[in-house]
């Protein structure tokens, strides 16, 4: 791949502007944590001792990073709620028909909001008097008056963020089903109609094959997603009603401990894991990636 | 194209089935728009008649442009935002280009390293930078807020993989009727390129205009906030004792970003690339 005139020297000129920003705010972070894990962190004197593993014994007996765990957990239930949902979704509006446009806009439009904005509107939604207990009444699962404090009692506020993140990112997957969707052939559909076979059977057997990758692919964004839950909870609960999650320690750890070795060991081991998912998704994934684009 | 009317129960029960979930994404927002409206607000946690807003008028709106410096907020979002898209596109565009142009030593382990941060989580970078930003005494200020956000690995990808697409051929007979690489850059390549940049400018001011928790944590000054961290603040703050008020801030926080969307959903409802999903 030779190319006429153009010297090693041009190309670094133009990825080092990139390559520069990208070696400190990216790369340097992850080192850094990795530094940090080993140390003891003094704050006001900026000095710092190397501590062995004292960090990660910390974090063994921290209850809070425990129950961080735990709830990473749990969080994972929301991945195939949201992702049949999703689907259900994109299935639902996958054919052009009137008005179509503004129904796929309207489910999207939770992903383009911000995320503390819509925290505060679904945080009066959750509220003891509010809409979600009214609703319940209404449908009988609750004796009116009866209403769940969803944000405040330990047992209900993760469902609370888990319904909240479900609000929230089921549109973003819909999409991608939808891009998965129009590249599902027309004629194959036909033929199989045409074979006289139901509805069902041309989801199973013609549409589902060529859908699965995009599912995979789905699943495992989400599962990164669910793992990563954060701001979710800190504009919902603060992490209060026992919804810690790993990156919400994180961040605890370091902005209101102001113990960066612990906040650094915490990332360290939160790094790892994302590491660990992201290896299974190439092994999964291969070369059968459905959005990328031929040559 | 084979074409088997529907009949109208089953079209029916799709609309039907369309129009319940909408309701199920907006309805926290027509709340709070009625809510908002509603000039006596006895009646705002009494559901269903909460979603008719009583005695309605402006009355909130005009107390939160009163109480809310709002409007230097949505100045703040704009100057982020914009600082953001022109910082992204100035690094990722000359480097993906490079990266599908041009070859040099050190090209696959680069754009391997840049791939590879994609799958990290972010957001434990917020305490190194946080350290690296104050060390630098950019802490508080528009360039600290910005800085981080710059090498965007979504960015670089989507550049590489859109300037591959760009005829070879094109850009050679550039180079060899004697433009600087510069030149053939902004003059060829980008020009034959413009979708995707346009969809990286959209995506990153999206990005850029919800990012919470990046400005939150480096600003201490209430009027460098943004909106996204402005009206948080005042609404879980001194506002929270005002349902009616924390309601008409949350609309007009919205508002923008509605509007915004139905210009651009093109892009994001047939995505020629993945935004980010957060």
């Amino acid at each position: 791949m030779a190319k006429p005139g153009v010297s090693p020297l041009t190309a670094y000129l133009f990825v080092a502007p990139c390559a520069l920003v990208f070696a400190v705010f990216t790369v340097w972070p992850m080192l850094f944590n990795g530094w940090l894990a080993f140390q003891d962190y003094f704050i006001a004197s900026r000095n710092t001792a190397w501590n062995d593993f004292a960090n990660f014994l910390v974090l063994a007996d921290s209850q809070s990073f425990h129950i961080a765990l735990r709830n990473a957990l749990l969080l994972l239930l929301t991945v195939p709620l949201i992702q049949a949902g999703a689907l259900g979704l994109a299935l639902l509006v996958h054919r052009p028909l009137p008005g179509i446009t503004f129904f796929r806009a309207t489910y999207y439009l939770p992903v383009v909001i911000t995320v503390s904005i819509a925290g505060v509107v679904w945080q009066y939604v959750f509220h003891h008097e509010g809409i979600l207990n009214w609703l319940l009444g209404v449908v009988g699962v609750l004796a009116p008056g009866d209403g769940v404090p969803w944000l405040e009692s330990s047992g209900w506020s993760l469902v609370a963020v888990m319904a909240f993140c479900f609000w929230k990112y089921v549109g973003y997957y819909m999409v991608l089903y939808l891009v998965g969707l129009a590249a599902v052939p027309r004629e194959l559909q036909e033929a199989a109609m045409l074979d006289g076979a139901g509805t069902w059977a041309r989801f199973r057997h013609v549409v589902w094959p060529l859908l699965a990758p995009v599912a995979v692919l789905c699943s495992l964004l989400s599962t990164i997603g669910a793992l990563k839950t954060f701001q979710e909870v800190l504009v919902l609960t603060r992490g209060e009603g026992d919804t810690m999650t790993p990156l919400l320690f994180v961040y605890r750890a370091a902005f209101s401990g102001f113990n960066f070795g612990v906040a650094g060991a915490a990332s360290l081991l939160f790094t790892l894991v994302c590491l660990i998912v992201a290896a299974l998704q190439l092994r999964l994934m291969g070369r059968h990636n459905p959005f990328k684009r031929d040559e | 194209m084979m074409r088997v009317a529907p009949r109208w129960p089953l079209l029916g029960a799709r609309y039907l089935g369309m129009s319940v979930f909408a309701l199920f994404t907006v309805f926290p927002f027509l709340w709070a728009l009625s809510v908002g409206l509603a000039g006596d607000p006895s009646g705002i946690w009494h559901f269903p008649g909460a979603f008719i807003p009583a005695d309605p008028g402006l009355g909130w709106f005009n107390r939160v442009f009163a109480e809310m410096p709002f409007f230097t907020y949505v100045g703040n979002s704009l100057i982020l935002s914009a600082l953001t898209v022109a910082g992204v596109l100035a690094l990722t565009v000359p480097c993906g280009y490079a990266l599908a142009q041009m070859d040099f030593p050190g090209r696959k382990l680069l754009f391997g390293a840049i791939l590879l941060t994609l799958t990290l989580p972010s957001e434990v970078a917020i305490l190194p930078n946080f350290v690296t930003i104050s060390r630098l005494g950019l802490v508080d200020s528009y360039v600290g807020a910005v800085l981080p956000n710059l090498a965007s690995a979504f960015g670089v990808f989507l550049m590489k993989q859109s300037f591959e697409q760009v005829p070879a051929d094109v850009i050679d007979a550039a180079r060899v009727d004697g433009a600087s690489e510069w030149r053939v850059l902004w003059r060829v390549a980008v020009p034959l390129n413009l979708p995707a940049v346009g969809t990286l400018a959209i995506f990153t001011l999206v990005t850029a205009w919800n990012d919470y928790l990046w400005p939150a944590v480096v600003f201490f000054t209430r009027t460098k906030l943004p909106i996204s961290v402005g009206v948080f603040n005042d609404l879980t703050g001194p506002f929270s004792v005002s349902t009616s008020l924390v309601m008409a801030a949350v609309v007009m926080s919205v508002v923008p970003v509605i509007i915004g969307f139905a210009f651009t959903q093109r892009l994001f409802l047939a995505p020629q690339a993945l935004p980010a999903r957060a």
